[in-house]
């Protein structure tokens, strides 16, 4: 019973503050016109219309194809040059100061230059999630090999322990967990860069969708992408913090 | 917890901090890296690629060019005024709303689930709402940079707030400190390093919710111009603006850096570097 009590003392006030949250989207779509604002039992209907004319899964398959493609591209590349720079400190001293710059650079603004020289198909959008998703990657990984006591290493030299079993005992597991950071902010970037790319290259998946519906003026249409892809932000979101929680144990 | 910046920011060095730090040894390296990557870029494009496409020399010789240009410094005004007002409004709102949160576990229970929500959404996905909303305007533009840039400010304090060592509190208590006063002269002060993690993200997201509302909407601006210039084949000039854009990436870092350590001694955020 306790146990109940308790369940309900700490998910109470979630649902309580969600349903609250429903009731004052309901009234203030209901008060306002139809076009500036769609109330939630509007949206849902307009969000199963999608769904039943199979236009939203194919769309959503699109733009998932995107996400993954980049994103695993970015994360076997960002990860091994990761740890190369981590491991040839006179590469990673060089180098920093560059993945630094392009770490803070908006990506974005990269979007035109990509438009013009790649023009549109797949090949370019995967391009713009790498970029948005790759720089996370690489800089927590060297930030992770920073975390690597130089005693560490030497011991492991001492021992006369070879390149290959460096790497796999002592410098993998040590910058597994940066790395984890830097998937959990890759993630959050690279659904920004899907749908940017959606949205400013060959226009496709969830982009073309909330796209076509905003030029339509369908409201509704609008706000039941919205709703979707902030679930799907969410649950990324989740999704990379249990990663890297999960990794963290490793940490000290 | 770990998806406000302090996980990634304030704790561990920023890269900033750590570009900072004077090493003597590290400047050849840097140089000759430095030197290896634009001669790289600049011999791929010659060998490979139309002329319009951007390369270094032609880039460094559109500079003097475009920042006379009236066009460009109209634009660059326009994208700064933009960010400094949507930051200023975001700022002020995000406080507030991070504070009750931080000191109210009510607020808190009743609108974390949203911050949370909206923080994890891409935040350019309220384009084309926001664009049906405000028109093909400036207001939009604002409204975009607002909503990209407060919810990283409002988690931030909300967790300064919530960090604030006891002790003060009940001393303030003990001196019959009312609660406003409370709030703003111990509570605001002590949360200080975690705002100002907090703008450094937001200042970030702001700059690219700036250009990306000017792409998606056609205003003028620095966003703008990029896509205009490297639509009609200037890439070189287009190049520069993107330039300006990292710079002011870099900036805001050095700046949020600069001022921890200025004003915030005490919180030695470059503990950790070797």
């Amino acid at each position: 019973m306790t146990d109940v009590n308790q369940a309900i003392r700490r998910y109470a006030p979630f649902w309580v503050s969600i349903l609250a949250g429903i009731a004052l989207w309901e009234i203030a779509g209901r008060s306002t016109s139809k076009a500036f604002m769609v109330p939630f039992s509007g949206t849902l209907v307009r969000l199963w219309q999608l769904v039943s004319r199979g236009e939203f899964l194919t769309q959503l398959y699109d733009s998932a194809q995107l996400f993954l493609t980049g994103f695993l591209l970015a994360l076997f590349i960002g990860a091994p040059l990761g740890l190369l720079l981590a491991r040839v400190r006179i590469l990673r001293i060089g180098i920093e100061p560059y993945l630094m710059i392009l770490y803070a650079t908006p990506m974005v603004a990269l979007i035109p230059f990509i438009l013009s020289m790649m023009g549109f198909g797949f090949a370019p959008k995967v391009l713009v999630v790498f970029l948005f998703t790759v720089f996370p990657i690489v800089y927590n990984t060297v930030e992770g090999a920073r975390s690597i006591k130089p005693e560490l290493i030497e011991v492991a030299k001492s021992y006369r322990s070879t390149e290959w079993s460096l790497w796999r005992e002592v410098m993998v597991p040590y910058t597994l967990p940066y790395m984890m950071t830097g998937v959990r902010q890759a993630i959050g970037r690279a659904l920004v860069g899907m749908i940017a790319a959606e949205f400013f290259l060959s226009s496709t998946g969830l982009g073309q969708l909330i796209m076509g519906a905003s030029q339509d003026f369908d409201t509704a249409g609008v706000f039941a992408c919205i709703l979707v892809i902030g679930l799907i932000g969410v649950g990324l979101t989740r999704l990379g913090l249990n990663i890297e929680r999960h990794f963290a144990r490793w940490r000290q | 917890m770990a998806e406000t910046a302090i996980g990634s920011g304030i704790v561990s060095s920023t890269p900033a901090a750590r570009m900072a730090t004077p090493h003597s040894g590290n400047f050849l390296p840097r140089f000759v890296a430095g030197l290896a990557i634009l001669t790289a870029w600049e011999l791929v494009v010659r060998a490979a690629a139309p002329g319009y496409v951007a390369k270094p020399t032609t880039v460094v010789l559109a500079i003097p060019r475009v920042i006379t240009d009236p066009a460009f410094l109209q634009a660059f005004g326009s994208t700064l005024m933009a960010v400094a007002e949507g930051l200023a409004i975001t700022l002020v709102t995000g406080t507030i709303i991070g504070l009750a949160m931080g000191r109210s576990d009510t607020v808190d229970r009743v609108i974390r689930v949203y911050i949370n929500g909206f923080n994890a959404m891409p935040m350019i996905i309220v384009l084309p709402l926001f664009s049906l909303w405000f028109g093909y305007s400036s207001g939009a533009r604002i409204a975009t940079i607002i909503f990209a840039a407060i919810f990283a400010i409002t988690m931030n304090v909300a967790d300064g707030a919530r960090s604030v060592p006891r002790e003060y509190l009940e001393v303030a208590r003990s001196f019959r400190s009312r609660r406003l006063r409370t709030l703003t002269e111990i509570v605001l002060p002590a949360s200080m390093p975690y705002l100002l993690a907090g703008f450094r993200l937001a200042a970030g997201r702001a700059l690219i919710g700036a250009v990306v509302a000017e792409f998606f909407l056609s205003i003028g601006g620095l966003g703008y111009y990029i896509l205009y210039n490297s639509r009609s084949y200037h890439h070189n000039e287009a190049f520069v603006g993107v330039l300006l854009l990292a710079a002011f990436g870099v900036g805001f870092e050095l700046l949020v850096n600069w001022s921890t350590r200025r004003f915030m001694p005490w919180y030695r955020r470059d503990e950790k570097i070797s």
